[in-house]
């Protein structure tokens, strides 16, 4: 779990949004050592292990993470941002993050001065909350509208092989599927097997939706974070962190291959939880089960505590069983001949 | 100097529980200084100049930094806190903290996809705000920690060419400086307080200013600054980089005016504070035993009080600057 614990760590830290290639360029060196890779267009990265058969499975984890992209910079060296992807506004003030410029620089969302403050404060818009670069006037030498903004937070460990950091969704499950990727490469598979590491997730769905065309699989599984457990969270909502594998059942997914997920776990001692949705699944899994003719899609998601903020919390025990989980998956032939 | 104060921001040191301050500040000072330590746990320093002056010249800054303290654990292994000095709730929300200065946490609530409608707009109460160290149960938490113990915002020390960007600068600055001085400055004899409790209620300058008995005070600290974007100009208190802010009055004092008067006249770089708010470790050393004439020096500060707390690099070498300046003047008996 080290090594899992090292990859998603590495791959916690570099960033991915938009132009931003820093997170896809270290994926693909990663995964590079286990397999034949390719970039796609976008911030992409592609690989691919021939099997015995003609029938591909395609594993997906999305590379891309939320952000915020700058709309205005002023004369003093504040920055207007606009979201992209959702983002919780009201725990911005003094949160630092780095801004995307012509160089990399720090700065700090501006928060209410304590003498100013007057009542309960509301967050109504994220452009109502300006970042400061403390730059002055220099700042338009470097910051340019369109330029990214990402959270700054280093991961960290806490207690019982649990860690924290930022994009943890979905890097934890390209730690994932990379680690899968190592440990089948020197396999004799039954299935090929293309890893797609996808773009543009966190702006509805768009990177796996070209990526899928291009791989055209004959079955996929999606691989993403879902939502762990916390105070206040109905267990109905969630799954206790350190539970395992949730295994999606959904309307949009195909039924086969969650069943199928749910026995291999069951004859491997391999911790898992369902995960019930009543209508999509709200990750790629949606899009890939509609590309060309349609495909047999299925999820498997880590629990995840603090979604969409740079203090996401994951237990490494849980992304050890998506790794088992996954490898006993290819290793059986999907759906192949079922 | 921004090595040291980045050794110190870098530090953990909630009200309480400045052992680590204390132990750097010490090993730094103990070359250039006689120093004892009181029974609140104020480094209380003498350092012997080339003269001395007639009147007992005090300088003070605060070794502690605002923080939470664990207060009880949930069957879930959650820990319950209150927060030590004053913390906005948007400065704990979903922030990394270290406990002990070796356990990681995250100060978690109720996520946004849960809240509707107002609530969605508004951020939770602290005390509905709980800490996860990664444990899984009460007992699991409590083989890592106990209650009351001590927990500081993670923020590590940034610094490019203008700017240093930490936790914890309010008031590690001014221990820096005061370090600096202790080391470079002998003129005149000086003692030197860095103090315990500040955030908590002004508790250790009170006590190390009664042992002291000086005529005169500097203070040494970190104030609000309010030049942010949609701040009214009367509104800001100060700015970053023209300064050293000087107060003539705040929350707990009414400063002496002459020296108030003197360091705005100095010719050196430096800003009146123009707000009447805050306080700090004036308050109890100006009321000290028959009272002492004070001047607090105060490095502007954006976002105090949080992981990131933004001041000028200029704004620091300003403030050692002035600090110097009034030691002369105060002792040389010009003020």
């Amino acid at each position: 779990m080290i090594d899992l614990k090292n990859k998603l760590f590495a791959l916690s830290t570099a960033d991915g949004i938009g132009n931003i290639a820093d997170a896809s360029n270290l994926a693909f060196d990663m995964l590079s050592k286990y397999c034949p890779c390719e970039k796609a267009d976008s911030l992409t990265v592609m690989g691919f292990l021939k099997g015995e058969s003609d029938y591909t499975l395609m594993l997906d984890a999305h590379i891309d993470q939320i952000g915020m992209v700058v709309t205005d910079v002023d004369d003093n060296g504040f920055l207007t941002v606009k979201n992209a992807g959702g983002i919780d506004i009201r725990s911005l003030p003094s949160r630092r993050v780095t801004v995307h410029g012509k160089e990399k620089i720090t700065a700090v969302f501006c928060s209410t001065p304590p003498h100013l403050a007057s009542g309960e404060k509301t967050y109504d818009n994220i452009t109502d909350i300006k970042l400061d670069t403390a730059l002055g006037k220099k700042a338009k030498d470097i910051v340019s509208v369109g330029d990214y903004v990402t959270f700054a937070n280093t991961p960290r460990e806490l207690i019982n092989y649990r860690v924290c950091g930022r994009s943890f969704d979905d890097r934890a499950a390209v730690a994932c599927l990379i680690t899968v990727a190592e440990q089948l490469s020197s396999k004799t598979l039954p299935i090929n097997v293309a890893f797609v590491l996808s773009d543009g997730e966190e702006l509805g769905l768009r990177g796996i939706r070209t990526a899928s065309f291009k791989v055209n699989p004959d079955e996929a599984v999606a691989v993403d974070v879902s939502f762990g457990d916390g105070i206040g969270i109905s267990s109905e909502e969630c799954s206790p962190l350190g539970s395992g594998a949730m295994i999606g059942f959904a309307p949009t997914l195909d039924s086969k291959i969650s069943k199928k997920l749910v026995s291999l776990c069951e004859k491997k001692n391999i911790p898992y939880t369902s995960e019930i949705m009543g209508s999509k699944t709200g990750t790629n899994a949606d899009m890939i089960s509609v590309n060309r003719e349609g495909v047999k899609t299925g999820l498997v998601s880590i629990p995840l505590r603090n979604m969409h903020t740079d203090v996401e919390i994951a237990d490494l025990k849980d992304l050890q069983s998506v790794c088992d989980l996954i490898c006993e998956y290819v290793l059986s032939g999907g759906v192949k001949d079922v | 100097m921004f090595d040291i104060l980045k050794n110190l921001c870098n530090l953990d040191a909630a009200s309480g529980d400045e052992t680590a301050v204390r132990e750097f500040i010490i090993n730094e000072i103990k070359d250039f200084c006689e120093f004892k330590v009181d029974n609140l746990g104020n480094i209380i320093a003498f350092k012997k100049g080339k003269s001395r002056s007639s009147k007992k010249l005090m300088l003070d800054a605060h070794m502690d930094e605002v923080g939470l303290i664990i207060t009880s654990i949930t069957s879930d292994g959650f820990l319950k806190f209150k927060t030590v000095g004053g913390i906005d709730v948007s400065a704990l929300m979903f922030r990394s903290v270290k406990i002990n200065g070796t356990i990681n946490g995250v100060i978690c609530g109720k996520p946004i996809h849960l809240t509707e409608g107002e609530e969605r707009k508004k951020l939770p109460k602290s005390d509905s705000l709980y800490i996860d160290i990664g444990a899984t149960s009460k007992e699991d938490a409590l083989k890592h920690i106990s209650l009351g113990d001590r927990a500081v915002l993670c923020g590590d020390f940034e610094e490019n060419d203008n700017n240093v960007i930490s936790k914890a600068l309010d008031d590690r600055v001014g221990c820096a400086v005061l370090i600096k001085l202790i080391k470079e400055f002998d003129e005149y004899d000086f003692y030197a307080s860095f103090s315990v409790q500040e955030e908590v209620g002004l508790r250790g300058a009170k006590v190390s200013a009664y042992a002291i008995n000086p005529d005169s005070a500097i203070v040494l600290e970190s104030t609000t600054a309010s030049d942010i974007a949609g701040v009214a100009d009367a509104d800001k208190v100060c700015k970053l980089g023209e300064g050293v802010a000087v107060s003539f009055m705040d929350g707990a004092t009414v400063y002496d005016r002459d020296y108030y008067n003197f360091a705005l006249n100095s010719g050196l770089t430096c800003q009146p504070k123009t707000a009447v708010a805050g306080g700090n470790n004036s308050g109890a050393i100006h009321l000290s035993r028959e009272g002492v004439r004070t001047i607090a020096l105060s490095l502007p500060c954006r976002y105090i009080h949080s992981s990131s707390s933004v001041a000028n690099k200029e704004d620091i070498e300003s403030m050692y600057n002035l600090a110097e300046y009034m030691i002369l003047s105060i002792c040389g008996g010009e003020v």
